[in-house]
């Protein structure tokens, strides 16, 4: 807050400019600085020109994992959009003394180191694990089905952690429609699957549009949950990245990989900054 | 109608098992890791055929874990302290500033949050390894800092816009020299933002293992690291121990944490 007084006492252009000195200094040195220092190396190292790009692209391998990349961010951000869609209604429509409960699982979940529920992800998928003994038990399969070490199990994984991020501001959206609209299209003879479709959908599409990107963006750069549950044959960027440049020491094919990320996230926090600013995102990907 | 619980009809029943599925979804690993860490299988078989400390005594017997768990606590206090103040000053050039270019400055400053860790990890692991901070503790000091710092920037922006500064204001026409109002009137007044500020911090680097694997030596790892290194061999119980510490001190915070705003909040 700027008060007149404040103007009178310090008339300078640069007022307060001095406290951010120190944070702006040590982000500059270790934050800046050796983001763009990886990116230089991207079309330099070995040699000057694109050629790391038109490797990461031309080579089947790579392209491959591009690919599985977007994949997974996809079907991971539809699945927790389908799933985290009626959470967030009834969540916003509950009683208080439930919807302190739900609120209270979410958040036990999401504070819940993500390395511990990985492993408890590893375990219960194993091919020994609880949910392939009981489904075994029920009779609905005859063998173990693989679902660790592969993109199914990335995919359950991710899910997993993406759910809380998209049911918060879904459930924001969904609480702040006034009830009063959907009563007005119902007097006017609209069925129940048409005021769905045709009110509640749209008006909570702004929060499924958020959160979606949101979901889809952090699942792009995620490094621990798919290098765990996928294996080593299921690799995605962020565990591309990591390979390239702690196993292979391709630090030009590894930081081309990284500014790829790098672009492809700035550019969607851009886009929903833009569109649905309000809702703004909280975490990258770990 | 569909906004209003009492009128759902039976489609509130359809949302009711939908929801409850998900909370069991989100709790199952949760409770499965903790009842893993007491079961006496080493194959890890559920449910257990009986139950034991046995993996704790493990746990507790390996210098490995306790120096992991050591380093873990003593980067979080360290992390925690610069990053709250640096956020804190950080905050008064964004709240109380006036110069060109401040919104540019917000944005840089909230930048670490949305980056992806992992190519923040490598490029500043190819600095580390040029300057020689790299496996040091100070090295993972400045790496957790950067990374925790936008949450202690919201935090204590968000306390600081709320502050009517004319307050600090009649301090100093009073007689309280610039400094003396802001460590007496500023401060205390947003306690609870610099609390969360701190919490978070702790908490972020407490956690954290994308940064830390890079930043790691062998002879000097977080807790998170020597777990993702276990993981990567076998999956024993022991790590299902080592989790349930790491997830039980978290509770325990953010339970303190709830205790400290009501209190405050008084």
């Amino acid at each position: 807050m700027v008060t007149a007084t404040a103007d009178i006492r310090e008339p300078f252009r640069w007022t307060g400019m001095g406290y951010a000195v120190p944070a702006l200094l040590l982000l500059a040195f270790f934050f800046v600085l050796p983001v763009l220092a990886l990116l230089l190396r991207s079309i330099t190292e070995p040699e000057l020109g694109l050629q790391n790009y038109a490797e990461l692209f031309a080579t089947s391998t790579y392209a491959r994992v591009l690919f599985n990349t977007f994949l997974v961010a996809g079907v991971v951000t539809l699945f927790s959009l389908l799933l985290g869609f009626p959470v967030a209604w009834l969540l916003a429509i509950m009683p208080q003394r439930w919807a302190r409960i739900v609120f209270a699982v979410i958040l036990l979940s999401m504070w819940t180191n993500l390395l511990a529920r990985t492993y408890a992800w590893m375990v219960l998928l194993q091919r020994t694990g609880v949910i392939n003994k009981m489904l075994m038990a029920t009779g609905l399969v005859s063998e173990p089905l693989p679902l660790v070490n592969n993109l199914t199990g990335v995919t359950i994984g991710m899910v997993y952690i993406m759910l809380p991020f998209i049911i918060l501001p879904l459930h924001a959206t969904l609480r702040a429609i006034d009830p009063a609209i959907l009563n007005a299209a119902a007097l006017c003879g609209a069925g129940r699957w048409q005021i769905f479709r045709r009110v509640l959908v749209p008006l909570s599409a702004p929060g499924a549009a958020a959160g979606a990107l949101m979901v889809f963006v952090m699942s792009l750069g995620y490094f621990v949950t798919p290098s765990l549950l996928g294996g080593t044959a299921n690799m995605m960027l962020a565990g591309m990245i990591a390979q390239l440049i702690q196993s292979l020491l391709n630090w030009g094919l590894g930081g081309a990989a990284a500014f790829i990320l790098l672009t492809v996230t700035l550019a969607i926090y851009a886009l929903q900054l833009r569109y649905f600013s309000g809702a703004a995102g909280t975490a990258g990907g770990r | 109608m569909l906004l209003s619980y009492d009128r759902l009809g039976g489609l509130r029943f359809g949302l009711w098992a939908i929801t409850i599925a998900i909370c069991l979804f989100l709790l199952l690993p949760v409770l499965f890791i903790a009842a893993l860490s007491f079961g006496s299988s080493q194959w890890l078989v559920f449910p257990p055929p009986a139950w034991t400390w046995r993996w704790y005594g493990e746990l507790f017997a390996d210098p490995r874990w306790l120096a992991a768990a050591w380093t873990s606590l003593k980067v979080g206090a360290l992390v925690t302290i610069c990053s709250v103040v640096l956020g804190l000053l950080a905050s008064f050039a964004l709240v109380r500033g006036k110069f060109p270019g401040r919104l540019w400055l917000k944005a840089l400053f909230l930048t670490p949050m949305v980056l992806p860790v992992v190519v923040f990890a490598v490029a500043l692991y190819a600095l580390f390894l040029r300057i020689g901070l790299s496996g040091t503790l100070i090295g993972f000091v400045i790496a957790h800092t950067i990374l925790a710092f936008p949450f202690a920037v919201i935090s204590i922006t968000n306390a600081l816009e709320t502050f009517d500064k004319s307050i600090e204001d009649a301090a100093i026409l009073c007689g309280a020299s610039p400094w003396l109002a802001k460590w007496k009137v500023t401060l205390p007044a947003i306690r609870l933002g610099l609390f969360s500020a701190a919490l978070f911090s702790f908490l972020i680097s407490w956690d954290e293992v994308v940064v830390a694997i890079f930043m790691a030596s062998p002879t000097l790892q977080t807790l998170p690291v020597r777990i993702w290194g276990a993981l990567r061999q076998d999956l024993t119980p022991v790590i299902a121990a080592a989790s349930t510490i790491l997830v039980v001190l978290t509770l325990i915070l953010m339970a303190v944490a709830g205790l400290v705003r009501k209190v405050f909040a008084k």
